[in-house]
């Protein structure tokens, strides 16, 4: 889950598999390096993806449904393997954002007491 | 939701894992081709653009690890090969686990038969819906209990009651089915209509009958049982409606109860009781004619508050009408209870026992088990070298140990369907609720459950030694000695082992010395060369009192006329029967007691030559004979009253002996207080007999046993009985011919030799006998394999050590001494421990066992020699073999 360059933040665990499915939904159908990619520029470069972890986490998606994956060619004419949302997914970021930014605004009540 | 599905697809990718390998390698390889691309494209160097987009990847194969975990189920794969080494494990070794499948299969199978009886008979409700409602009601008195109601109480209780939502009574019945096929004898039970209500029982096909069929005027209608459909009335729909003939009279069949409805036992057909309540005597308020009462609580009513509410109904009756209710209660219980009452506490007392047999074989699997980690110890220390962790190791065990209970389990199923079938052997009728006993998958959860807990039992210990072992010190030795906390463990579970089979054999001596004074009784009758079996004249037939006393005499001069009879009489009743038809007397000429103190007196029906037919002694006086008839009313036809026709009797010796001690009995005479008084009958005694076994074989006291002529006061349901001159059952064929000859549309049944009718009354203590006996004999065998293992282990063990003490100068004796020494320690041990634990768990015996006392010394004597004697043989042969350990061997080794 931990990125190793001291530099940049960690991924949270739990949160990876949001960004995955958020890249996804901007992105429509991506290969797994292209969801690194985009993770780590959406983030300002600020995170690092851990393969090790992304990989993982990407079958852990399909297999609960949230995403699927073909076998494609990319931009530059490489077999790739491509993940796109499915319908369960798309709801399932829905239901991830709500309790995401409901842990945020309780987390900014004690970062920022004056707000309660 | 989303989990499980993620759990199947996991479970499902545990096939075709290289296809899948090979995927997600080229999915890696598409990556970093990738990269490498971007990174040309950013003006590296191609070997750069490589390098660094490996070093961004990281480990490739700690990636391609977490994604097979995330791919397949990690702790299934490992247990699948844990089992699948487990499995190799005992296939190398097939002796060790044929003893120890064996072992738990008779252990496990033992638990599951009894098991499966306690959870039919005891635990699993009625077959009726709601069932824990059901009460079941009887009459009581200051010192006894479920006596049957009479009808006006029934009435009252029923009318003034406030607890029950249904409230019905029935009693049981015979009835003769003619005119479909052979004329067959039916049980049948009298219920009114409420009873159905109240069990919320539905017919398959047709109704049950309502209130208005349940009254004293309506016409005749029966429901059937399923089994007499079938089996005798075509089992077609198109029966309801159609008539049948009973006792010759026409009864039409409003519908048919389905299979399985055995209320209140296995009858086939089921009447109202209405019509039958119009009889005189049924309206008599000291008449109890079999009735008995069921109901069903209202909904929140506990059956304290029931049993309070109908005691104050009792009370006030007893005010009403003291001559015949004085001192009369009510006694509700759960029908459960009410229906298993009897056999509950040997049930449970059985299934403690067996639970003794399978401690004690799961004890003989972990001292196997335990031996065979010596031999292990190695492998064990090697993997941990290698890197397995204690809990790995522990688990290996576990599922090893968990694999044999399973095998016994398995191997167990098949030796329970062979004690089920013992049980219902040794049984016969003595078990309620026998037909409902069967290895159902509640019984299989158990046994699976059992399994599982025994194989953790048996497991725990060597896996918990083994996770703890020593690496250098084992690596390092080559394998001498046992670990000295493991020896102390296997003779513990070995004292355990003897002390849990000396209670057991305790308990079994205890009930085959009882069974022993049991059949030694005399009953009073004689067992051998009696046949018994029965008739009912049917009423259409045999109208009158005198066509059926015809009948009988008839009867009587065919049988006595065959080959190879000695004498032939009939009777209402044969001796070691359930229940029993008793009646007040008085003593003429004596102050009369107040009803509620008149004694009571064991009626019997019988025609001439009874006593010499059973062989009960005729002591004083004389038997009845052709003449005690009813010339003696001279035509007087007032014969309609109950023993109206009586004027002699004869009594048992206790009897005489009560009332009479210092004078002749012969020419006393007692009344009978049944009917209006004047019309009382008065009986002169005529004879003294000798006192008879009247229920059970283990009767003490009750009441006083007397007999009146069958031709002065004739009755429906006869018993024959034929004493005969060669083996009795060989006469049945003939019996039935001459039956058959003076009537051939009469059914004969119940046919059964006096031997018979004796041993199925010892069925109870029979079947405790032969269960316990057998578990006992079962836990001696286990537990003297086990320590015959334990000894015969520590010798190879210690062979070196005794042929250093052979060298040394030790005899042949010294080293049998050090042998059987150290096994007859533990006997010894566990013969104390079982000992304590015998003078406090007998206790439970106390209630089944006849004329012996829990704690009887000549059994405990008995088994604790017993127990030493085969221990001691045990301990001979390995010890005999220790005294071969070549001296010369043991020198060179070291």
């Amino acid at each position: 889950m931990v990125s190793s360059m001291s530099s940049k933040a960690d991924v949270w665990q739990g949160t990876l598999a949001l960004m995955v499915l958020k890249t996804l939904e901007r992105a429509g159908s991506l290969h797994g390096y292209g969801i690194a990619r985009r993770i780590e520029e959406t983030s300002a470069k600020l995170l690092s993806v851990n393969y090790g972890t992304l990989y993982p986490a990407l079958l852990k998606l399909e297999q609960e449904g949230y995403i699927s994956s073909e076998w494609g060619l990319s931009d530059n004419n490489r077999k790739a393997k491509f993940y796109q949302l499915t319908r369960a997914g798309c709801k399932q970021i829905e239901k991830e954002t709500e309790d995401w930014e409901q842990m945020t605004a309780i987390l900014a009540r004690f970062l920022n007491p004056k707000i309660a | 939701m989303r989990m499980l599905r993620g759990w199947l697809v996991r479970l499902g990718s545990l096939s075709n894992k290289q296809r899948k390998d090979k995927e997600f390698d080229e999915e890696i390889e598409s990556h970093v081709q990738m990269h490498i691309d971007d990174n040309v494209g950013l003006g590296m160097t191609l070997e750069e653009a490589r390098r660094q987009a490996m070093i961004k990847f990281g480990g490739v194969e700690s990636t391609k690890e977490a994604y097979r975990d995330q791919r397949g189920l990690p702790w299934l794969e490992m247990l699948w090969k844990d089992i699948r080494y487990g499995a190799r494990q005992l296939r190398k070794n097939p002796g060790f686990t044929a003893v120890a499948v064996l072992t738990l299969a008779l252990g496990i199978g033992a638990n599951t038969a009894i098991f499966s009886v306690v959870d039919a008979v005891l635990l699993r409700p009625l077959p009726y819906a709601d069932s824990g409602q059901l009460v079941s009601l009887s009459e009581r008195g200051p010192d006894w209990s479920g006596g049957s109601l009479s009808y006006p109480n029934f009435i009252d209780w029923k009318n003034q009651q406030s607890v029950f939502e249904r409230f019905g009574a029935y009693s049981g019945n015979n009835l003769t089915l003619t005119g479909a096929g052979e004329p067959v004898r039916l049980g049948a039970a009298l219920m009114s209509a409420e009873v159905f209500a109240a069990l919320r029982a539905q017919p398959e096909i047709g109704r049950v009958f309502g209130e208005g069929e349940d009254k004293p005027s309506a016409p005749p209608v029966a429901v059937i049982s399923h089994a007499l459909w079938q089996n005798r009335l075509g089992g077609q729909p198109g029966i309801v409606d159609k008539t049948i003939s009973l006792n010759g009279k026409a009864y039409t069949i409003l519908g048919v109860m389905p299979e399985g409805f055995d209320f209140p036992y296995k009858v086939d057909l089921w009447l109202p009781v209405g019509p039958s309540s119009a009889d005189s005597n049924w309206q008599k308020r000291n008449n109890h004619p079999g009735l008995y009462g069921v109901a069903r609580l209202k909904p929140g009513v506990t059956l304290e508050k029931a049993r309070a509410d109908l005691d104050v109904i009792a009370a006030r009756l007893e005010q009403q009408y003291p001559e015949s209710n004085k001192t009369r209660g009510v006694q509700i219980d759960r029908l459960l209870d009410n229906k298993v009452g009897n056999v509950r506490r040997s049930l449970w007392i059985l299934l403690g026992a067996v639970s003794f047999v399978l401690v004690i074989a799961c004890a003989n699997v972990a001292n196997l088990l335990l031996a065979r980690a010596a031999a292990r110890e190695k492998e064990m220390a090697l993997r941990a070298a290698l890197g397995a962790g204690r809990w790995r190791i522990t688990r290996q065990l576990l599922t090893e140990s968990g694999l044999l209970a399973l095998l016994g389990a398995g191997v167990g199923l098949l030796f329970a369907k062979g004690v089920l079938r013992l049980v219902t052997v040794l049984a016969g009728e003595s078990i309620p609720r026998a037909a409902e006993i069967s290895l159902d998958p509640h019984v299989l959860l158990f046994s699976g459950l059992v399994a599982v807990l025994t194989g953790t039992l048996f497991g725990l210990a060597p896996a918990w030694h083994a996770s703890r072992v020593n690496l250098q010190g084992t690596l390092k030795e080559a394998g001498r000695g046992a670990t000295s906390s493991r020896t102390g463990i296997r003779q513990g579970l070995v004292i355990a082992e003897v002390a849990l089979t000396f209670v057991l054999l305790v308990g079994a001596g205890l009930l085959l010395l009882s069974f022993h004074r049991l059949l030694q009784v005399n009953p009073g009758f004689a067992v051998d060369r009696v046949l018994t079996f029965r008739i009912n004249p049917p009423e259409d037939k045999y109208q009158t009192d005198t066509q059926e006393i015809l009948f009988c005499q008839a009867l009587r001069e065919k049988l006595r006329a065959l080959p190879g009879v000695q004498a032939a009489s009939l009777c209402s009743q044969t001796p070691l029967h359930e229940g029993g038809w008793d009646m007040l007397f008085l003593i003429e000429g004596r102050p009369e007691p107040p009803p509620h103190l008149q004694p009571s007196l064991q009626v019997h029906l019988i025609a001439p030559d009874y006593f010499q037919a059973m062989g009960i002694p005729l002591l004083q006086g004389r038997d009845f004979t052709e003449q005690d008839n009813r010339e003696h009313l001279k035509g007087a036809l007032a014969a309609n009253a109950w023993g109206a026709g009586l004027n002699s009797i004869i009594i048992d010796e206790e009897f005489a002996k009560h009332y009479w001690p210092d004078q002749n009995p012969i020419g006393q005479r007692v009344r009978i207080p049944f009917g209006e008084r004047g019309e009382q009958p008065v009986v002169t005694v005529v004879g003294v007999v000798g006192r008879i076994k009247e229920n059970r074989l283990s009767d003490r006291g009750g009441m006083e046993q007397a007999y009146f002529p069958m031709y002065q006061q004739p009755l429906r349901n006869l018993v024959v009985v034929v004493k005969t001159t060669a083996e009795p059952g060989a006469m049945a064929t003939a019996v039935r011919q001459q039956v058959s000859q003076i009537d051939p549309v009469m059914p004969v049944f119940g046919i059964h030799t006096m031997r018979e009718i004796r041993n199925n009354s010892v069925a109870p203590e029979r079947l405790n006998l032969g269960l316990l006996g057998g578990f006992a004999a079962l836990a001696l065998v286990l537990a003297i394999i086990g320590l015959y293992g334990l000894l015969a282990f520590t010798v190879t063990q210690r062979q070196r050590e005794i042929g250093i003490r052979m060298a040394l100068g030790a005899q042949r004796i010294d080293v049998l001494n050090l042998v059987v020494g150290q096994g007859m320690r533990l006997i010894l041990v566990g013969v104390v421990i079982g000992l304590l634990g015998s003078l406090a768990l007998t206790r439970v015996l106390a209630s089944v066992l006849f004329k012996v006392e829990p704690t009887d010394p000549l059994t405990f004597v008995t088994v604790t020699v017993l127990l030493c004697v085969v221990a001691l043989l045990a301990c001979y042969i390995p010890a005999r073999r220790a005294t071969r350990a070549d001296p010369m061997a043991a020198l060179r080794c070291e």
